[in-house]
C-alpha cells in the first residue's frame, strides 16, 4: 500500500509524474564535477604559471603570447595536420569499400565484429603485439622481409602510427557507412539496373549520393579524432624520432606532466579545442556546400 | 567483380587478424629461441614466459594489477550503468536533460588531462583508488545508448504498471531492467573497455605502485626492457584475453546496440 501512496504524495509537490525527474541527479551532478566544470575551468588555469606543486601566479594571456611564438608549437600543430592527411583518406576510403564489399555477404556479421574487436581489445597489449611484430630491429617481421626503419625515420614512423590508428578505427567506420548503406531502399538500386545502368553507375549515381551523410560525419568526426588524439604516439614511438611524431596532444601531455608546466598546457588545451572547433565547422560548411 | 570483393574482404581480415594471431603464439615462445633470434625456424611451446610474470610477488607484480585494474573497471563499470540507467529513466519520465547530455558528448575528455588534474588536486583525490573511479562514474555515452533502449519501451506499458500501483522502484526493477538486459550489456561492456584502455590518464593521477593499473604496468616493462618481449607478449595476452573473450560473448548484442545507437 504504501508503495502507491507515495508517488501521489510527491506529484502533488511537483505536479504530474515529474518525481522521476530527480533519478537523473547523481549523472547530472558527477558530469558537472568531472567534465563540464573542468571544461570551463581549464580557461582560468590557462592564465597560471603553475606546475602542480607550487603555488599557481596569474600571468594573464602570458601563455598564450608564449605558445605563438613556440617553434615546438608551430612543429606539433604541423605534425599533426599531416597525420590527420595521412590518415584520413584511406580511413574514408576503407570504411566505404569494406562495407560495400560485406553488404550481404554470408560472412558479414563476423567480419564486422573481428573489425571492431582491435578498438576494444587492451591498448597496452595491442601496441605490444605491434611493437614486436613491426619493429625493425628485433621484430618477428624482419626475421622474414626488411622493415622499413620508423624507428629513425620520421616518415615511417608516421606510417606505423597511421596504421596503428586504422586498425584501431576501422571497424567503427565500417559500422557507419554500413549503417547508412542499409537504410537505401533496395528499390532505387533495381530501378535504376531496370533503366539500364550497370553496377558502376548505379554506384556513382545512386549509392554515393545517399551514402554522403555518412561520409560527412566520417570526414568531421575524424577530423577531430585525428587533431586531439596522442595515445597511439605515447604507446608507439613517445614522439620520436627526433619529435618528428609529437602531435598536438602528445605535446600537451609533455608539457603539462613530464616537464611540469600545466599551466601552459592548459593554455595549449584550449588551443586544441579552439583549433579542432575551426575544423569541424569549416569542414561542416564546406562539405555542405558541395552539395 | 564479386571475387575481387572476397579477396578484399579476406585479405583486410586477416591483416586485422594478424596482431592476434601474433600476441596469441609470441606469448608461448620458448625464451632461448627468442635470444636465439631464429623465431620462426624452430616451433616451440612454453609456459616459461607466464612464469617471469609472477615472479615480482603478487600484489605489485602483472597478475595483482590485472586483479586490481579488473576490480576498478568494473566497479566503474557497474557505477556507469547505474547513474545511466537512472539518468535515461528520468529524461524518459520527462526530464528536460537530453540536450545536456548530447552537449556533454561533445566534450573531449582525453583533452581535459590538465583541469582534471586541477580538480582532483582540489578535492584531495590525487594518489587515491576514487581518482580512478569518480571521474568516470558518469558518462553522457551510456546515458545516451540506454534512452535510446528505454525509448523503444511501449508507453502503454509503463502506464499499465503505475495503474496497478507500481512506484519507480518497481518500474525500475521489475520492468525496464529485464527489457534492457541487452542494451546494459552492451552499453557495460563498452564502457569497461573504454574505461580499461584509459592509458595516459592513470599515470598522471595516482603514482603509487599499488594503484598501478594493468595498462601501466605493461606500458612501463616495455620501456624497460623492450627486446625481452617474451614476457612482454604472455603479459599483452593474459591482459587482453578477458575483454576479447567478453566480446566475443556478447559481439551480437553490442554491435546491435552500437548501430542503434548510430541511428539517433
Amino acid at each position: 500500500m504504501q508503495r502507491s501512496v507515495q508517488p501521489s504524495k510527491t506529484r502533488a509537490w511537483f505536479g504530474p509524474r515529474s518525481s522521476g525527474q530527480w533519478f537523473a541527479l547523481p549523472a547530472v551532478l558527477l558530469l558537472g564535477v568531472f567534465l563540464l566544470y573542468p571544461f570551463l575551468d581549464v580557461l582560468r588555469f590557462s592564465t597560471w604559471d603553475w606546475s602542480g606543486l607550487s603555488a599557481p601566479k596569474p600571468i594573464g594571456l602570458d601563455n598564450y603570447r608564449q605558445i605563438l611564438q613556440d617553434p615546438d608549437f608551430w612543429k606539433s600543430l604541423s605534425t599533426t595536420l599531416i597525420f590527420a592527411l595521412m590518415s584520413l583518406p584511406p580511413f574514408i576510403l576503407l570504411s566505404v569499400l569494406l562495407a560495400l564489399a560485406l553488404e550481404e555477404q554470408p560472412y558479414e556479421r563476423q567480419i564486422k565484429a573481428l573489425l571492431f574487436l582491435p578498438g576494444l581489445v587492451t591498448l597496452g597489449g595491442a601496441a605490444v603485439a605491434w611493437y614486436t611484430l613491426f619493429s625493425p630491429e628485433y621484430g618477428a617481421l624482419a626475421a622474414i622481409v626488411a622493415v622499413p626503419r620508423w624507428d629513425q625515420n620520421v616518415f615511417w614512423a608516421l606510417v606505423l602510427v597511421v596504421l596503428f590508428t586504422l586498425w584501431r578505427n576501422i571497424g567503427y567506420g565500417v559500422l557507419v557507412v554500413s549503417a547508412r548503406l542499409k537504410a537505401i531502399p533496395k528499390a532505387l538500386q533495381e530501378a535504376a539496373a531496370v533503366d539500364g545502368a550497370n553496377p558502376a553507375q548505379v554506384f556513382r549515381y545512386i549509392t554515393l549520393p545517399l551514402l554522403r551523410p555518412a561520409i560527412t560525419f566520417l570526414i568531421v568526426i575524424g577530423t577531430v579524432l585525428s587533431i586531439q588524439s596522442y595515445t597511439a604516439v605515447f604507446l608507439l614511438t613517445r614522439g620520436g624520432p627526433f619529435g618528428g611524431t609529437e602531435v598536438l596532444g602528445y605535446y600537451l601531455y609533455k608539457t603539462g606532466f613530464e616537464i611540469g608546466r600545466l599551466g601552459y598546457a592548459a593554455a595549449l588545451t584550449v588551443v586544441i579545442l579552439i583549433t579542432t572547433l575551426l575544423f569541424a565547422l569549416a569542414q561542416a560548411r564546406l562539405l555542405r556546400e558541395q552539395r | 567483380m564479386r571475387w575481387l570483393g572476397h579477396i578484399f574482404v579476406f585479405v583486410v581480415a586477416l591483416l586485422v587478424g594478424l596482431p592476434f594471431l601474433w600476441m596469441a603464439y609470441a606469448a608461448f615462445i620458448p625464451p632461448d629461441l627468442i635470444f636465439s633470434g631464429n623465431i620462426f625456424g624452430k616451433f616451440g611451446l612454453s609456459l616459461a614466459n607466464f612464469a617471469v610474470l609472477a615472479k615480482d610477488g603478487f600484489w605489485e607484480g602483472f597478475w595483482g594489477r590485472l586483479v586490481f585494474s579488473f576490480l576498478v573497471t568494473g566497479f566503474t563499470t557497474l557505477l556507469q550503468l547505474s547513474t545511466g540507467f537512472l539518468a535515461a529513466y528520468s529524461i524518459r519520465e520527462g526530464a528536460k536533460l537530453l540536450p545536456f547530455f548530447l552537449v556533454m558528448l561533445a566534450i573531449p575528455v582525453e583533452l581535459l588531462l590538465v583541469p582534471l588534474y586541477g580538480v582532483l588536486q582540489g578535492l584531495h583525490l590525487l594518489d587515491t583508488v576514487w581518482a580512478l573511479i569518480l571521474p568516470f562514474a558518469a558518462s553522457p555515452y551510456i546515458v545516451y545508448l540506454l534512452y535510446q533502449g528505454m525509448r523503444g519501451v511501449p508507453e502503454e506499458l509503463l502506464e499499465a504498471a503505475r495503474l496497478d500501483g507500481a512506484g519507480h522502484r518497481v518500474l525500475l526493477t521489475q520492468i525496464l531492467f529485464p527489457l534492457l538486459r541487452s542494451q546494459l550489456i552492451a552499453a557495460g561492456v563498452l564502457a569497461f573497455a573504454a574505461h580499461w584502455n584509459l592509458v595516459l590518464y592513470p599515470r598522471i593521477v595516482t603514482g603509487e605502485a599499488n594503484l598501478k593499473t594493468v595498462q601501466t604496468w605493461i606500458t612501463d616493462l616495455q620501456r624497460q626492457n623492450p627486446a625481452d618481449w617474451g614476457p612482454l607478449s604472455a603479459a599483452a595476452l593474459a591482459a587482453t584475453l578477458p575483454l576479447v573473450i567478453l566480446y566475443l560473448v556478447y559481439e551480437r548484442r553490442i554491435v546491435e546496440t552500437f548501430e542503434e545507437g548510430l541511428k539517433g
